[in-house]
């Protein structure tokens, strides 16, 4: 037996074309997949059956986190570790730790944001089999490509593939894994 | 999609009978705020009732400040998802003549009794009444500020700021309206240009009255900060106004098939944008003031929060703190979820919820600065407070009543807007 196909690619012609494609894969209840269109085309998430990204969850934590290592370490150095009496201020208040803690909060914010993005997105990615492929290259051009991995739970070589030809799907490619 | 929208806004003139009922229910319900207002006279003097008065004046002039920023800030960055809640904040704009005749009453008090709000009006007050020693007129801190605060300069600055905020009203919807019927594209480049002399006009005008009306009723005190304060409650206010107004006419039906989730979206981000700004504004003014520590910029909040007298906290600290927590933490986490700014049924309660506590932020900035033998702050919870209630409720009829008036006369949203077609179709964020 020949060894598995990293999965299906098929080449659409159009933005319906590929937006309807979208929507049927979507509907046959497929997790694995996903669009390559050169630009972003709006609506194309919905029509995929994309959730919203969990990117703002690593945000919420970095702020939180942000904000406590903020007042915690002013606490520490100002209060516990080597109290000590600054413009006639109490050895530690949220009033002066406010500054600090509220820059923290949006530079943790950001590095969380970004790293979280990074985490979901399993960038960077050195090596992806769709990037073997000859049609990738009208891909990023003015092709649109649906691509359906093996791994899928719904993945049948020849059920998919007839969904894909069935959505109008064009050049419908196995992918080397 | 331009063509729905028109088909939408034709059948207008069958529901304009309804907003004339409106109208005048609004109306009523002001006179009758009014009235009870004036009644209170009788029973708690005018010097608190003009106190009741300014806070509601400063309230809902707030709101239309708001709306005239927003609109003017619409225009100026060329936006597109916010032309048909433009519409709505013009409507709004229409309050303006109508706040200048009710703030009549506090501009006869300057001459009539001066002295029995701001006390910088008489230089022969009594300071010993409220805790002080001497005259005004003998106080180096009024001398010193007298070039602005004198009768004259509050009674030209007062009326000439409304009659700016007027013409810019009246302008900024003159060319809206206008375009409606012909499509001109001149109408857009004249309210660009309106708004561009009109944005650092409101600025400075609002500013000026804030601090005439406001912080100089405890005119020893200093804060580069008041205006923006202002200018960040007037926006918060405005934009909860306006999230109101869209729900109403989407549960009414006008705006079915109008707006989509990302109208609410973003009009959630602005105000949860505008949460953060008030808290850093009002945060900079009390940190500064607080790791400064002059008793001449102290004595405001000290004022607000124990009784010199007792040493004892009073009433005032608690309304610090729900501001504190109110009109800053709760917002914000509340504005921070992505499904809760979507949700019809849920952000109400959070615009509700703001306006309110923006009428607290100016009770806690006005209130206190009325003061006991003692030079402490009256007590927030006093039967005087009714007044400020029936005040704003009065003037917010009046208000009211300006806006539906303006609303029946005019198409829903500004269909021959040159960005009216991007507005509708208004694509920002995806998935829900």
């Amino acid at each position: 037996m020949a060894a598995q196909p990293y999965g299906l690619m098929a080449v659409f012609d159009t933005v319906p074309a590929v937006f309807h494609a979208a929507e049927a894969v979507r509907d046959a209840g497929y997790k694995f997949w996903d669009c390559i269109t050169p630009f972003p085309v709006h609506g194309l998430d919905r029509a995929m059956g994309v959730r919203r990204s969990k990117v703002p969850r690593f945000s919420l934590a970095g702020g939180l986190l942000g904000f406590t290592t903020g007042m915690s370490m002013i606490w520490f150095t100002g209060a516990f570790d080597y109290p000590l009496i600054v413009g006639g201020k109490p050895y530690f208040s949220p009033m002066f730790a406010f500054p600090v803690s509220y820059e923290l909060t949006i530079l943790f914010t950001a590095f969380a944001t970004i790293g979280g993005m990074f985490i979901l997105n399993r960038l960077p990615m050195h090596y992806h089999p769709v990037l073997k492929a000859d049609q990738i290259v009208r891909g990023l051009d003015d092709k649109f490509l649906v691509v359906i991995e093996a791994r899928d739970p719904k993945f049948n070589l020849a059920a998919t593939k007839a969904l894909l030809e069935k959505a109008g799907g064009k050049e419908i490619t196995e992918l080397e894994a | 999609m331009s063509t729905r929208a028109e088909s939408v806004s034709s059948s207008l003139p069958v529901t304009a009978e309804s907003e004339n009922t409106a109208a005048s229910k609004a109306l009523i319900v002001g006179g009758v705020g009014i009235a009870l207002t004036a009644a209170g006279l009788f029973v708690s003097g005018g010097g608190k009732v003009a106190f009741s008065w300014l806070v509601g004046m400063t309230f809902w002039c707030g709101i239309a400040l708001g709306m005239l920023f927003l609109v003017m800030i619409h225009h100026i960055f060329d936006a597109s998802w916010s032309v048909l809640l433009r519409r709505q904040f013009e409507h709004g704009l229409a309050a303006f003549k109508w706040l200048l005749v009710l703030f009549v009453p506090l501009l006869v008090s300057v001459f009539m009794f001066p002295g029995a709000v701001w006390k910088w009006m008489n230089p022969a007050f009594d300071l010993s009444a409220v805790g002080g020693h001497g005259t005004v007129g003998d106080d180096i801190l009024w001398v010193k500020k007298s070039a602005l605060l004198n009768p004259t300069m509050f009674l030209a600055i007062t009326v000439g700021s409304f009659l700016i905020w007027w013409w810019l009203s009246e302008r900024l919807r003159g060319a809206s309206f206008a375009q409606d019927n012909d499509g001109d594209l001149k109408w857009t480049y004249k309210n660009r240009k309106t708004s561009a002399f009109g944005l650092p006009l409101a600025a400075l005008s609002l500013t000026l009255c804030i601090v005439l009306w406001v912080k100089s009723l405890d005119y020893h005190w200093f804060s580069t900060m008041y205006g923006v304060w202002y200018f960040a409650g007037c926006a918060r206010a405005a934009l909860s106004v306006g999230l109101l107004i869209m729900v109403w006419l989407w549960n009414r039906g006008d705006y079915k098939g109008i707006l989509n989730h990302n109208h609410f979206h973003s009009i959630g981000q602005l105000m949860f944008a505008f949460t953060v700004f008030w808290a850093y504004v009002t945060f900079s003014q009390y940190f500064l003031i607080w790791n400064a520590n002059v008793p001449e910029e102290t004595f405001w909040y000290n004022l607000r929060e124990i009784n010199s007298a007792t040493g004892m906290a009073n009433q005032w600290k608690w309304v610090g703190m729900l501001l504190l927590f109110g009109h800053f933490v709760v917002p914000f986490l509340a504005l921070l979820s992505y499904k809760r700014k979507l949700s019809k049924t849920e952000m109400p309660w959070v615009a509700i919820w703001i306006a309110l506590i923006f009428l607290l932020d100016l009770v806690y900035n006005i209130w206190p600065s009325k003061k006991d033998i003692h030079g402490d702050a009256l007590p927030l919870l006093q039967l005087h407070q009714v007044w400020t209630l029936t005040a704003v409720i009065g003037i917010g009829g009046v208000c009211v009543w300006a806006y539906l008036k303006s609303f029946s006369t005019t198409k829903l949203i500004p269909i021959r807007d040159p960005r009216i077609a991007e507005c509708l179709t208004y694509h920002e964020s995806t998935a829900d």
